[in-house]
């Protein structure tokens, strides 16, 4: 039934590149000695990012206009007497283009000398190492000895530029990518180049800080520590922290995300380039959306109050009991969904209750109605749920349609004495958490399924059990965005040992008595599979990926 | 809160209206509104501006602190430009600078003086080599073949003339 979600319909942010269609005409090229074809109208830089060929750029960036300020992309043109800059000029058929000749290299170093003239060598305290632009393109052209004796500048540092943007204007290369950015992306306008010449520094008018939802696109693309985010700041050295690529769960635009990881947990997401969901750009809630992941914030244990009593245990345990109890409850048990799950989750745990409980009494917790169809207007959308798409299309399919009034009747009316609740995985995003809370503790037994710690939740008294799941980063699984795009993720790494995914329960609930065996998808689950590019049907492979991402 | 005048509000209507990409109408409007506020930019200046032009401020800001006709602190009635270079200085542009700043009262360059009506800045070639050293006050036509003397006599006279500057074309 899933057959039926496409992936059509998209409405993407469009990627500002000189780039056209796939169906572009070609023409033919020379770069570096050799013949190559790129899209007609392509710019020397695009051609050279087509060819998957290396040139030096700061200023650059696929998703922003053309601002050639930073001169560091000079080629050489047969025919033309001087050096070119390829961002900014356009191939024609034929076209001889070379940076690998001397003349080149030695325009590149002079042009990276005259950039660290001001710049501060404070790389051993910089957050930016290990993945600088300075950096990487002193090693490739550079290792000279600098010809420049004068004092630095001194310039700002630490500025507030906003409530998650730190400004070093030392470290500043005036590159004028954040600039661009907020005139033309986020369209908010707060950043400018005050003042000139060595003085000239980033900020924004009088102090007014830099607090739109997009403010940490800004970080991204800056190619030096001149922009940091707040909440990643000396937290870790990158080249400890491993990545992989999945969605973000922040809302249902499911933008392309990496997340960075070590044995600790997660550190940070940064987005990944998909034309048809979020073109370069990622929102900053989107980026918080790591935290509820983390040991601090999840539920490590099962835990069963009954009779004023409380007692941890493994979570497989208690999924078996749950399954004894739970096996022809019939009409008097119901189930709760959030939209935070995956198509396969929903799929398993919807028909466990359809035919193994017996029950059609399945109800989707929508947790903001009022502004659930909002829209930024860029990505930021106000269904906070990777997965609505993929629950409406599952509950479709397997004809369920119960409101949400029904359920609250059914317990008061004592129909209904069970209620599994699949409850949300980002509680921040559901602001009637501790209403529905209330409402649902009324019934006689209550199965609270949660990634995360909750403090309502360890307060209930009556009879109910908690039972932790994995988070999104912990199972492969697929989502459905708004648009109707199914994009699948694999497993990244493990948090909580203990949590079962939905599919897993289900399969330990079936199978009572019957030890310890975890089949199926959960089995396929387990096998260590931390891979890029693995995301999304819909995913068009980026011409404009670095081997290491566009910093 | 400072406001254009409603001619100044004409002006920069029509400076809108002249231009491809609106931006470029900036400077002239920046010129206008600061001689309305008195010889410089204050930010109240480039929230007006903003709001009135439809440039978000950070834009206006750029200009305003790139270009250096601009003021960014208040200046004195007399905003007297001295030029100091090649020609003028030879010829004793800076000894000129420094004498009339102490008959005005001025500690250093930007300084306003204490009765509010000098300030002194030392510029570039405005190029008027064949009549150094000279001085432009505000945007006035300029004051050349000077001297100490003259100099001196010079502030004196403004001082005399009080707030109206040489002109009185303002700043």
């Amino acid at each position: 039934m899933l057959k039926s979600v496409t992936s059509s319909g998209v409405a993407a942010p469009q990627a500002t590149t000189g780039a056209t269609s796939p169906q572009a005409k070609m023409v033919t090229i020379s770069i570096n000695g050799k013949e190559v074809e790129v899209k007609e109208g392509s710019t020397i830089i695009e051609a050279y990012y087509q060819s998957g060929l290396d040139i030096a750029h700061y200023c650059w960036h696929p998703g922003l206009s053309i601002a050639g300020v930073c001169r560091l992309c000079m080629v050489e043109i047969e025919g033309n007497p001087r050096l070119q800059i390829a961002c900014n000029t356009t191939v024609v058929a034929g076209m001889k283009v070379n940076n690998s000749s001397a003349k080149v290299k030695d325009a590149v170093k002079w042009g990276l000398d005259f950039h660290l003239i001001n710049h501060p060598l404070d790389c051993p305290i910089c957050d930016q190492a290990g993945e600088c632009g300075l950096q990487d393109q002193y090693m490739k052209y550079g290792q000279y000895d600098s010809e420049m004796g004068e004092q630095k500048v001194k310039k700002h540092k630490v500025v507030d530029l906003g409530p998650r943007v730190v400004l070093d204007s030392e470290r500043c290369i005036l590159c004028s990518r954040c600039v661009r950015f907020t005139d033309e992306v986020s369209k908010t306008h707060e950043l400018g180049i005050f003042n000139r010449g060595d003085r000239a520094e980033i900020g924004t008018f009088e102090g007014k800080p830099l607090a739109n939802n997009y403010s940490l696109n800004t970080v991204d693309i800056c190619p030096v520590g001149a922009l940091t985010s707040r909440d990643f700041r000396f937290r870790q050295r990158v080249w400890f922290l491993k990545n992989a690529e999945t969605v973000c769960t922040g809302c249902s635009t499911g933008c392309n995300v990496k997340v960075y990881f070590n044995k600790e947990g997660l550190f940070r997401m940064k987005p990944v380039y998909n034309p048809n969901v979020n073109g370069h750009w990622m929102c900053d809630v989107g980026r918080d959306t790591y935290k509820f992941v983390n040991k601090e914030a999840r539920l490590l244990e099962a835990k069963v109050v009954s009779s004023g009593k409380s007692q941890e245990m493994p979570a497989m345990e208690l999924a078996k009991k749950l399954g004894a109890t739970l096996r022809g409850h019939g009409t008097s048990a119901a189930l709760v969904l959030t939209g935070s799950y995956s198509v396969e989750e929903y799929e398993a745990i919807v028909s466990y209750f359809k035919t193994d409980v017996g029950t059609k009494n399945i109800y989707h917790w929508i947790n903001n109605p009022e502004t659930f169809d909002s829209f930024d207007g860029l990505l930021f959308r106000g269904d906070k749920n990777p997965n609505t798409r993929g629950l409406l299309e599952v509950l479709k399919a397997q004809g369920i349609s119960g409101s949400w009034k029904e359920l609250v009747d059914g317990i008061g009316t004592g129909a209904i004495k069970t209620v599994v609740v699949a409850g949300p995985e980002n509680q921040a995003n559901f602001p009637d958490m501790k209403v529905k809370i209330a409402e649902l503790s009324k019934v006689a037994k209550l199965v609270w399924l949660t990634s995360g710690k909750n403090a309502e939740l360890d307060a209930l008294t009556g009879d109910v059990a908690l039972l932790p799941v994995k988070s999104y980063v912990e199972k492969a699984g697929s989502f459905v965005n708004h648009a109707g795009l199914r994009q699948q993720v694999d497993r990244v790494m493990t948090v909580v040992p203990g949590a079962v995914s939905l599919t897993e329960l289900v399969d330990l609930m079936k199978e009572v008595g019957d030890a310890m065996t975890v089949k199926s998808t959960a089995a396929t689950e387990t096998v260590p599979a931390i891979s890029a590019n693995q995301i999304g049907q819909g995913r068009i492979n980026n011409e404009f990926t670095l081997s290491r991402g566009v910093w | 809160m400072f406001k254009l005048s409603d001619e100044g509000l004409k002006y920069v209507k029509n400076e809108l209206t002249r231009y491809e990409v609106k931006q470029s109408a900036i400077i002239r409007c920046l010129y206008r509104a600061q001689d309305e506020n008195g010889g410089w930019v204050s930010p109240d200046v480039i929230s007006h501006l903003s709001a009135v032009m439809e440039i978000p401020s950070a834009q206006i800001e750029e200009v305003a602190t790139f270009y250096t006709m601009f003021n960014k602190t208040p200046v004195g009635k007399n905003h007297i430009q001295v030029c100091v270079t090649l020609t003028c200085g030879m010829l004793g542009g800076r000894e000129l600078c420094d004498s009339m700043m102490k008959e005005a009262g001025c500690k250093k360059t930007g300084d306003v003086s204490p009765d509010g009506l000098f300030t002194f800045s030392k510029v570039e070639c405005l190029g008027s080599c064949d009549t150094a050293p000279m001085i432009q006050i505000n945007r006035d036509p300029y004051t050349e073949n000077l001297n100490t003397e003259k100099g001196l006599e010079l502030v004196r006279k403004l001082r005399t003339a009080g707030g109206a500057g040489a002109s009185g074309k303002g700043h």
